[in-house]
Parts: C-alpha cells; sequence; structure tokens
C-alpha cells in the first residue's frame, strides 16, 4: 500500500464536510433519476411468455403472484452450463435479502434464466439462496429483452482479443466464451393494472450495479473498488474464496 | 394504482435513452465521489478501544481480523425503531444488516472485514443475531467510548446541551444514530479513514436501490413506517396493528 496523506481530526473533518455536501448533492440526483424512471411510459406485453417454476407452468402475469410489481433479475445460466455466471451469483447473494422488504411494498422479485429448472434449483441449494427461481428456456422472454445473443452477432466480439474476465467467468460456468456471452445479464421491471402487464423499466451492465452491495460498500473503504480493466476479476461464487489459514 | 402514461414499445425506447444518458452521467459521478473519498487523509488513532467478540476480548487493530481495511456498521441497539425489551435490535438498523451477509465473503475475498458495533453485552447481540438468522461479526463496545467518539452514540450531557451528528450540530441528540466508519491498518497503526451517517447509510439498504428501479419506486410516505424486522412482515400480530 502506498503512503496515504495523514491528518489530524480537525483537518479530516473539514474535508469530509466538504464531501458531505457533495455526497448529498449526488443523493438528490439519484432521487431525481428514480422519479424520471416512474415517469417513463408503460408499454404493453404482447406476447404469451411462458416460465417454469416450482409450482408449475407459469404466464408472466402469474409470476406477480398477487402483487401489482414485478423485477425480474435475468441471470446468466445458460442451457448447457455447469454452473450460475459468478458475477450473477454475487447479484443473487444481494438480492435474495431483500425478498421480504420488497413483498411488504407490493413487489415481487424473482430470477430468471434459461437454464432446465432442475438445474437452477440445484445451484440454488448449493448457494443457500431464499428467492424464487424460474426457467424461461422455453420462450423467446430472454431473446425479446435483449438478454440471448445469436453465435452470428457474437462474431466480431469472439473474433478480437477476449478479456481475462471474460475467459475466467466461462471457465467457472463449464462453457466457453461464446457460450458465456451468449447470454446476457440484466433486470426488467413490470406493472400489472386491470389485468394487462406492462413493461416499465431494463437495465443492463452498470446499471446493475445497485444490486452489488459489495461495491456500495468498497466504495466507501480506504482503498476502493480496487480492480482494473486489465486484470481479471476478483469476484469468486460466496463459497469459492480460498479459506485463509 | 394510479392511471399511468401508456406508450408504444419505440417511445419508451426514445424515454429509456435519454434517461440511460443521465443514469450514466449519475453513475460517473458517484465513481468520481468515490475517488475523493478515497483522497481523505488519514487520521491515526491513538486511543485503545477494546471490544468484546464470540472469540474474546479485542483491541480495534485485532478486529480487522488480518486483513488491511475494517467497516465498522453502527448498530443502534436497546434503543431506535421499534426497538422494545422483545426485540431490542433497531428495525432500521435490522433492514440495513439484512444486506451484510450476502456481501461479507466478497468483501473478505477483497482484503476488507466487516465488523458490526453496538453498546449492549454479547449475549445480547448474539441472541438477537441467532433470531435474524445472521452470520456476520458483531462485536460489544459497552464500555467503551468507541461509538461516542465515532459519532453515532452521544452521553447523557450532549443529549441535553448538543452534539455533532452527521457532521453539524444538533442541539438534543438522541442517545444513539445509524451510522458506518471506515478504517486502514498500516504498519501497525489504525487510522480512521471515513465515516458516513443517516442517509449516507441509506446508500448501503440495497433494497432502497432496487425500489428506485420499480413502477412504483419505493412506496412509502415517508422511511421507516413501513419497516419491519425480515421475520415479522404479514404477521397476524402485525396486521393487527400495522
Amino acid at each position: 500500500m502506498t503512503k496515504h496523506r495523514i491528518a489530524t481530526q480537525e483537518e479530516w473533518q473539514a474535508e469530509r464536510k466538504e464531501l458531505l455536501k457533495e455526497e448529498k448533492e449526488l443523493t438528490r440526483r439519484g432521487d431525481e433519476l428514480a422519479r424520471k424512471r416512474r415517469e417513463l411510459p408503460w408499454v404493453p406485453v404482447e406476447e404469451d411468455y411462458r416460465f417454469e417454476a416450482e409450482n408449475g407452468s407459469k404466464t408472466l402475469a402469474e409470476l406477480f403472484d398477487g402483487r401489482s410489481q414485478l423485477l425480474v433479475y435475468h441471470f446468466m445460466f445458460g442451457p448447457s452450463w455447469e454452473a450460475g455466471c459468478p458475477v450473477c451469483s454475487s447479484i443473487a447473494d444481494t438480492l435474495a435479502p431483500q425478498v421480504p422488504h420488497l413483498k411488504a411494498r407490493d413487489a415481487t422479485l424473482l430470477l430468471a434464466s434459461r437454464a432446465p429448472l432442475e438445474k437452477l434449483l440445484a445451484y440454488r441449494k448449493r448457494m443457500g439462496w431464499g428467492i424464487d427461481w424460474v426457467s424461461s428456456g422455453g420462450s423467446d422472454f430472454n431473446r425479446d429483452l435483449g438478454f440471448l445473443y445469436t453465435q452470428e452477432e457474437l462474431k466480431p466480439f469472439l473474433e478480437g482479443e477476449i478479456p481475462s474476465t471474460v475467459e475466467q467467468n466461462a471457465r467457472m460456468c463449464g462453457t466457453d466464451a461464446g457460450g458465456y456471452v451468449a447470454e446476457g445479464p440484466g433486470l426488467s421491471a413490470y406493472a400489472l393494472a386491470d389485468g394487462t402487464v406492462y413493461r416499465t423499466y431494463v437495465t443492463t451492465a452498470r446499471g446493475l450495479e445497485p444490486a452489488m452491495a459489495y461495491y456500495g460498500l468498497l466504495d466507501r473503504t480506504p482503498r476502493g473498488r480496487d480492480e482494473s480493466a486489465t486484470e481479471p476479476l476478483w469476484l469468486r461464487r460466496h463459497d469459492e474464496y480460498e479459506l485463509r489459514p | 394504482m394510479t392511471e399511468h402514461r401508456r406508450g408504444r414499445r419505440d417511445e419508451w425506447l426514445a424515454a429509456r435513452r435519454e434517461l440511460l444518458d443521465a443514469e450514466k452521467e449519475h453513475m460517473r459521478q458517484g465513481d468520481e465521489l468515490a475517488r475523493r473519498r478515497r483522497e481523505l487523509p488519514w487520521v491515526p488513532i491513538e486511543k485503545e478501544y477494546v471490544f468484546e467478540t464470540d472469540r474474546g476480548t479485542k483491541t480495534l487493530a485485532e478486529l480487522f481480523d488480518g486483513r488491511s481495511q475494517l467497516l465498522v456498521y453502527h448498530f443502534m441497539f436497546g434503543f431506535g425503531f421499534r426497538a422494545d425489551e422483545q426485540s431490542p435490535g433497531c428495525t432500521g438498523c435490522s433492514f440495513v444488516a439484512d444486506h451484510f451477509d450476502g456481501a461479507v465473503p466478497h468483501l473478505n475475498g477483497h482484503d476488507v472485514t466487516l465488523v458490526a458495533e453496538s453498546i449492549a453485552p454479547l449475549g445480547q447481540l448474539q441472541a438477537y443475531r441467532e433470531r435474524m438468522g445472521w452470520r456476520f461479526p458483531w462485536v460489544s463496545s459497552l464500555g467503551s467510548e468507541f461509538k461516542y467518539d465515532f459519532g453515532a452514540a452521544f452521553t447523557e450531557e450532549q443529549q441535553r446541551t448538543g452534539a455533532e451528528y452527521n457532521f453539524r450540530h444538533v442541539d438534543q441528540p438522541l442517545p444513539q444514530r445509524e451510522g458506518m466508519s471506515a478504517f486502514a491498518l498500516e504498519d501497525g497503526v489504525v487510522h480512521h479513514t471515513y465515516s458516513t451517517y443517516d442517509r449516507g447509510v441509506e446508500q448501503l439498504m440495497g433494497t432502497y436501490r432496487i425500489f428506485d428501479l420499480a413502477p412504483l419506486g419505493r412506496n412509502e410516505e415517508g422511511p421507516a413506517s413501513w419497516w419491519r424486522r425480515h421475520d415479522e412482515y404479514g404477521t397476524p400480530r402485525e396486521e393487527a396493528t400495522g
């Protein structure tokens, strides 16, 4: 670790107060963005999607489970993979404990993946998550949202230099780089009103960071995220970090 | 539900793209603030703080548990929202703490230790943690000035005459407030690097960040009123009184 600037309590306090003003400003801008999200028009979902759930085959409307809002995390788990994406797994670590609080405010949150339900449930058991997970493998749900790519579409990416993180994650899932990036991560939000399902919001990439609790915490530590684009990602599944002696 | 504006997919897409630009800008401003936080000076801690933990009495340096960075959540206990003899942990802090176990293995794997700290006997913390099904380390700072020195608890005198909370003067602070402090260990010396309070703690409540993506948003009159411990939602007692 490089030597860091040292100060007295009073000096720190003065700089911290300055920073607080900007933190408050950022929080307020976040509130404003949340308001703008709620102002997006709602788009009726006309396709008849089907999902395999633990209690049988379900429509999108049925996934709301009696509530008026549905949030779906599109967890990368391809049909032939041996295990789920490690980054999506860290997101499920964050999301699973939120479920009871979200339910209390009329929102159902679940995971959806293209792998067969049996595989999803076995992996969920390994990871110990208490969150519903459905298989969307039997419909075009992922493709329609832009979270499934064809090998043709991926050709330019796969012909270039493949980032080491992609290689690493693909290996951890028991697939290759092409198989890994065919699946896309994302979060989509829906409202149910008068029997009609509306899509209200979709996000991906860094838009998913709100679902990565560890980043919010690391952003407040002395060394921050401490990662670089040129090194393979440090993230592992929660049961795969090496135990220290 | 109030009538909401309906749109075609292309209308939604145009509005969504515009919003994405604003979201990206906000994200970059957040990155910039994280960088500024790391530039804050470090303050060496000269006082000796001692805690009761699951593994015996430990100093602040020992709480790092072999890592170089430490986050301490100042958990309100024996006082706070809906805290009583049956349920002594603050309901708001319990909501915050529901977010910890999912993050701890990843933080630990990246040289950061996270612990919660409360001014209550260790046995009471352990019993409450067991009820809530949490695994993160929770230490007792009872008898130490730690929570007071880091601005999350106030002496009886301060409660009468005023003190600073969240970096501004409060005339009559409550006995305890929520907060989190960050520390770095270097060459055997513990340094205080950062503290955050009030809505700064809300940034650690991932559930709010998910609500902010949902069609109805936070769907609340003001924070807190609807909060319950995760094992208390929808129980007959809550429905009768809630």
